[in-house]
């Protein structure tokens, strides 16, 4: 019993490991008792609630220069690399980031309050599948950069909830980096009329989790139709998904009045979320679809407004 | 007057504890330690219901750096206590009540230690049925919580034909109003610092409304002269009668005399949630009828309280509901039954507004649903029915008389924010789903614990050798301004300095019994007692002042800094130097007892305050969230004591109100929390409260009267609910009769034209 105070009162072994590679051997060397920790913001809330026990060993992320910082991923200047290890806080307030995708600044902005957003990184956010922002880079078609014993490999973060979606659950490897599709930046492609939103309902106004989320990435031809979109929704527990059905409603068409109510109940039947006790599935699902809809209406009114110059809603 | 910084001028102070307040340098009680302090924690029942077959605390003693482990048995004095009614276990016996109820405690070195010790207590119980709906609790075929039956407490009143007053009625209304189970949510959570003298004294530094209190329940439990205890229980970080009662003080003094040694509890924020006092969730059903001219002739309602497991204040607050669901109106016949009952759920108790902010929620409502059917304006109809300035109080007791009901209903109606309401909007919503309405409602809502309920009152004033006035009083801090109203009363009443002050509460040690801080009636009760003091004192300190100076007491003044010349205000003898000439503590003392009505109704009220509120909300209906963008207060309460003071507790009791009507609710199931935490159980933040907050302090009091600021400290907190209900139903014509409104009642399908 004696020892088991000692190791009560030690544990845990806090890990500090200064490169990626190294973080991901000492995962694989202690294994099952061995955790990852960054912000650490949802972790101490999990350990708090009991969702989870208290690892014995935990490996601080926060040390690995190449996980952290936001810049340009190629020499062109097209795409962006966020480190996994980017604040919230750093992902809400950097310029070039922002100018170009909006969405990930909206959702960095409404997800928690200040002090969180200081600590938690949007890697945590994206990995937790039930945060705002694996919502928003779904439709940015985002890539995740993970590493692990093959070495580093890249592959759609869509890809990856489908696969937690069923039930093939656990990350592969150490993500080490985020990479929203360079074909969908706004300043891209500003001349195809391009328009994001991004909503987000909660029982409270602000610092708390998505009853729904939706996100909105749209780009309009000439005539006003429908010429790429992409809708992803998420909110309580549900893992975010693209409506694929929804999407393909809208293409080709311009956002009137009937394609609006079809969007609406496209939405109201695909979307797939989970009841709570606080709050049911019925008012998820109308939520979901005035918020795609309403979105939609606002870019088809925007896109007429602006005229030839694409301008983001978010 | 608009009350706010500018029309305050210099009355606007810098409270003299706000400053360690917002730096966070202020240290709590709860930030207390001692070197060899040990960490007290408490076993509670997993089971909503269960019997207790056994405990044994055994494997937890025999862990090493373990100091005590506690029963029932180790309760020296009475196992029991409770404010009115000593019913609520220290350690459960034989039974458990709900998921808060205290089994064992334990003493270790470490929090680590005291939690491996809990795990190793092994309590058998044996699960009973869980009674978990008040309405089913009292029925005959419930399960029993004790042999008695479910019914904790019963009140009514009636007077005039009920069935007459129905049967002439054009219009009647009946609905019936569900409230939520609102959590205090205090930022510190209940703790303390229990260390025993060697002189056989127990010092309980632990938060508390009534320290004097605290004393006699602890001495009950430990069987130890009220004498051999002291209870340190300011500065608080909030409490809203969330810690009146007792909470952890009973573990932490028996633990600390157990093991000879300092010992510290603290509640997580999720022991606070299970075993804390809520606001009791009420189901008020009304049947109200109307006259064509709209005159209410006839009431009825019934009111059922969650009263949770054991007695606290229950009783008192259900007969403050009983006498608020009648209000300020006249009506022609009323019928009211009110019923509070047992069950597993969490613990109700005293909390802001004391049964107030139900009563009135469903009250405003029958007014404002009469309204509509009558195609009347709403504030019309309330002026229809105001109680005049002599009428009787709303049960018929004789009250103190004010204009306060007629000034509040006169200063709404003339607001802009209420006139704006039949002007064309201003501006077009910025999006086609944003809807905007605007609502009001009333407040009468009494002060004090009323008739047959000692309410002592008192303070002492005293000239200490350093020269500095020294105010004691038996009250507490707990973050709504006490201390800064009670400087200001000292500096505007005497013509003291701030700096000539020194300000003592908080100690049962040196601080007379001034009662409760509780019930609304804190400042106005300094208020009474610098009154009674001012001639005794300043008569003292100028007598004392005329025989050292050898001047006539009459060309005296008391000033800051000193004794000055009564005509140029010349500074003529410190408070320190006149200290020591007196050669003698020059002191007074006052003791005297709320005023009460002159009737044999117990809990029937005196004082009152009376407020308006309107309200303008936002619904977006994509999503049926409701943001409050704007609110207007008036508040008839009789002279303001400390202009910040006094707006702090009428914005800081609408934010409460906009909890309970927008966000918050403790929800169980099955006698479990399900918000077992803030990430769950929502309070407002400051997005919810971004929207402009007006004041109109009325303070205007008919000539002669003796009672002086009336109560503010929960007036604010009873009725936005009720405004932002109407004001919902004039942006979306739906009704909201229960609380928190769910937003899935407003949201509606996008359409497009």
């Amino acid at each position: 019993m004696a020892h088991s105070h000692e190791a009560l009162l030690r544990s845990p072994y806090v890990w500090h490991p200064i490169c990626a590679r190294e973080a991901w051997h000492l995962k694989q060397e202690i294994d099952a008792g061995a955790v990852f920790v960054a912000g650490g913001t949802l972790l101490r809330t999990q350990w708090e609630a009991g969702l989870v026990t208290f690892p014995a060993h935990l490996i601080d992320l926060s040390g690995i220069a190449d996980m952290t910082g936001i810049g340009r991923s190629d020499e062109d200047g097209r795409g962006w690399r966020i480190g996994a290890l980017a604040t919230l806080a750093e992902c809400r307030s950097h310029p070039g980031l922002a100018a170009d995708f909006p969405l990930v600044k909206e959702a960095a902005r409404v997800i928690a309050a200040p002090a969180v957003r200081n600590l938690a990184t949007i890697g945590g956010n994206v990995l937790s599948r039930t945060g705002d922002m694996a919502t928003a880079l779904l439709a940015l078609d985002a890539e995740l950069l993970w590493l692990n014993d093959a070495g580093t490999h890249s592959e759609p973060l869509s890809a990856w909830l489908d696969r937690e979606r069923e039930g093939i659950s656990g990350a592969p490897g150490l993500l080490l980096a985020i990479l929203p599709s360079a074909f969908l930046g706004v300043s891209m492609i500003s001349k195809t009329r391009r328009f994001c939103a991004f909503h987000k309902a909660g029982r409270r106004e602000a610092f708390i989790p998505p009853v729904v989320n939706v996100a909105l990435n749209v780009a309009f031809d000439e005539g006003g139709a429908v010429a790429d979109i992409r809708i992803a929704a998420g909110g309580g527990t549900m893992i975010p998904a693209r409506l694929a059905a929804a999407e393909a409603l809208t293409l080709g068409r311009v956002p009137d009045a009937a394609l609006l109510a079809a969007l609406h109940a496209a939405v109201n039947e695909e979307y797939a979320p989970k009841p709570d006790p606080f709050v049911g599935e019925a008012y998820r699902r109308m939520t979901a679809a005035n918020l795609v809809a309403a979105a939609l209406w606002k870019a088809g009114s925007d896109a007429r407004a602006s005229g030839e110059e694409g301008e983001p809603c978010c | 007057m608009l009350l706010n910084r500018d029309t305050s001028g210099r009355r606007w102070r810098i409270r003299p504890d706000g400053p360690g307040k917002v730096t966070g340098e202020l240290e709590y009680l709860t930030d207390l330690s001692l070197p060899n302090m040990l960490i007290g924690r408490v076993l509670r029942s997993p089971h909503p219901h269960a019997y207790i077959r056994s405990v044994d605390v055994s494997k937890a003693l025999a862990l090493p750096g373990v100091h005590a482990a506690l029963t029932a048995k180790d309760v020296p004095g009475l196992n029991r206590f409770g404010i009115a009614r000593p019913d609520y276990p220290v350690f459960c016996e034989d039974r458990v009540r709900f998921i808060g109820d205290a089994v064992a405690a334990v003493a270790a070195e470490s929090d680590e230690l005291a939690e491996l010790a809990l795990a190793a207590i092994e309590v058998d119980y044996e699960p009973l049925p869980v009674v978990d709906d008040p309405e089913r609790a009292i029925l005959g075929d419930s399960p029993l919580l004790y042999e008695e039956g479910n019914v904790f407490h019963r009140n009514g009143y009636k007077f005039g034909d009920i069935e007459a007053g129905f049967a002439a009625a054009a219009h009647i209304v009946e609905e019936t109003y569900s409230t939520p189970r609102q959590m205090h949510t205090y930022m510190e959570t209940e703790g303390g610092l229990f260390v025993p003298g060697e002189d056989g004294r127990l010092t309980a530094y632990s938060p508390t409304q009534h320290g004097f209190m605290d004393r006699m329940q602890l001495s009950r439990i430990l069987a130890k002269p009220e004498e051999d205890i002291r209870v340190v229980s300011s500065p608080i970080g909030g409490s809203f009668g969330g810690k009146d009662e007792l909470n952890v003080q009973p573990y932490g003094a028996l633990l600390a005399l157990a093991t000879g040694r300092p010992v510290k509890l603290h509640n997580s924020r999720w022991e606070s949630v299970r075993a804390g006092l809520k606001r009791h969730p009420m189901k008020i059903t009304m049947k109200t009828g109307v006259d064509a001219y709209g005159r209410l002739v006839a009431h009825r309602a019934y009111v059922i309280a969650d009263k949770g497991p054991y007695s606290t204040l229950g009783a008192e607050v259900l007969n403050f509901a009983t006498e608020h669901v009648v209000g300020p109106y006249r009506f022609k016949a009323v019928d009211v039954d009110t019923v509070s009952a047992f069950t597993n759920n969490g613990m109700s108790g005293e909390f802001r507004g004391f049964g107030g902010n139900q009563a009135i929620f469903a009250l405003e409502g029958q007014l404002d649903r009469l309204a509509a059917l009558l195609g009347m304006d709403p504030w019309e109809l309330r002026r229809r029915n105001l109680r005049r300035a002599e009428d009787p109080g709303p049960l018929g007791q004789p009250i103190s008389v004010t204009g306060g009901a007629g000034q509040v209903w006169a200063s709404l109606e003339g607001s802009a924010l209420w006139r704006r309401r039949s002007e064309p909007p201003a501006s077009a919503p910025s999006a086609p789903w944003l809807k905007r309405g605007i609502g009001a409602a009333y407040v009468m809502h009494a002060a004090g614990l009323g008739v047959g309920i000692p309410d002592p009152a008192g303070g002492r004033l005293q000239l200490r050798g350093d020269g500095k006035i020294e105010a004691f009083f038996g009250y507490e801090e707990f973050g709504q301004g006490l201390i800064a109203s009670l400087m200001q009363m000292l500096i505007e009443m005497f013509g003291f300095a701030e700096r000539d002050i020194v300000i003592t509460i908080g100690d049962t040690d040196v601080v007379p019994d001034s009662g409760s801080t509780t019930a609304s009636r804190a400042t106005s009760m300094m208020w009474q007692s610098l009154r009674r003091l001012r001639g005794p004192f300043a008569g003292k300190l100028l007598e004392a002042a005329s025989r050292a100076l050898a001047l006539p007491a009459e060309t005296l003044a008391i000033g800051e800094d000193g004794i000055r010349g009564a005509k140029d205000g010349r500074l003529l003898l410190s408070y320190a130097a006149l200290a020591g000439a007196a050669g003698q503590p020059i002191a007074a003392q006052t003791h005297f007892s709320y005023p009460t009505s002159p009737v044999d109704r117990v809990g029937a009220h005196y004082m009152y305050s009376y407020s308006a509120v309107a309200v303008e909300v936002e619904v977006n209906t994509l999503t049926g969230r409701v943001h409050v963008v704007d609110q207007y207060h008036a508040v008839a309460a009789g002279p303001v004591v400390n202009p910040q003071g006094y707006l702090g507790q009428i914005e800081g009791g609408s934010s409460m109100a906009l909890g309970f009507a927008l966000t918050e609710d403790a929800v169980m199931s099955g006698g479990h929390y399900l918000t077992k935490n803030l990430d769950t159980y929502l309070v407002p933040t400051i997005v919810e409260q971004n929207g402009a907050v007006t004041v109109d302090a009325i303070e205007e009091l008919p000539e002669g009267d003796e009672h002086g600021p009336r109560g503010l400290g929960e007036l604010g907190s009873v009725g936005l609910a009720p405004a932002i209900a109407e004001a919902v139903y004039q942006a979306t014509g739906k009704r909201a009769s229960k609380l928190p409104i769910d937003p899935a009642l407003l949201q509606e399908p996008i359409r497009f034209n």
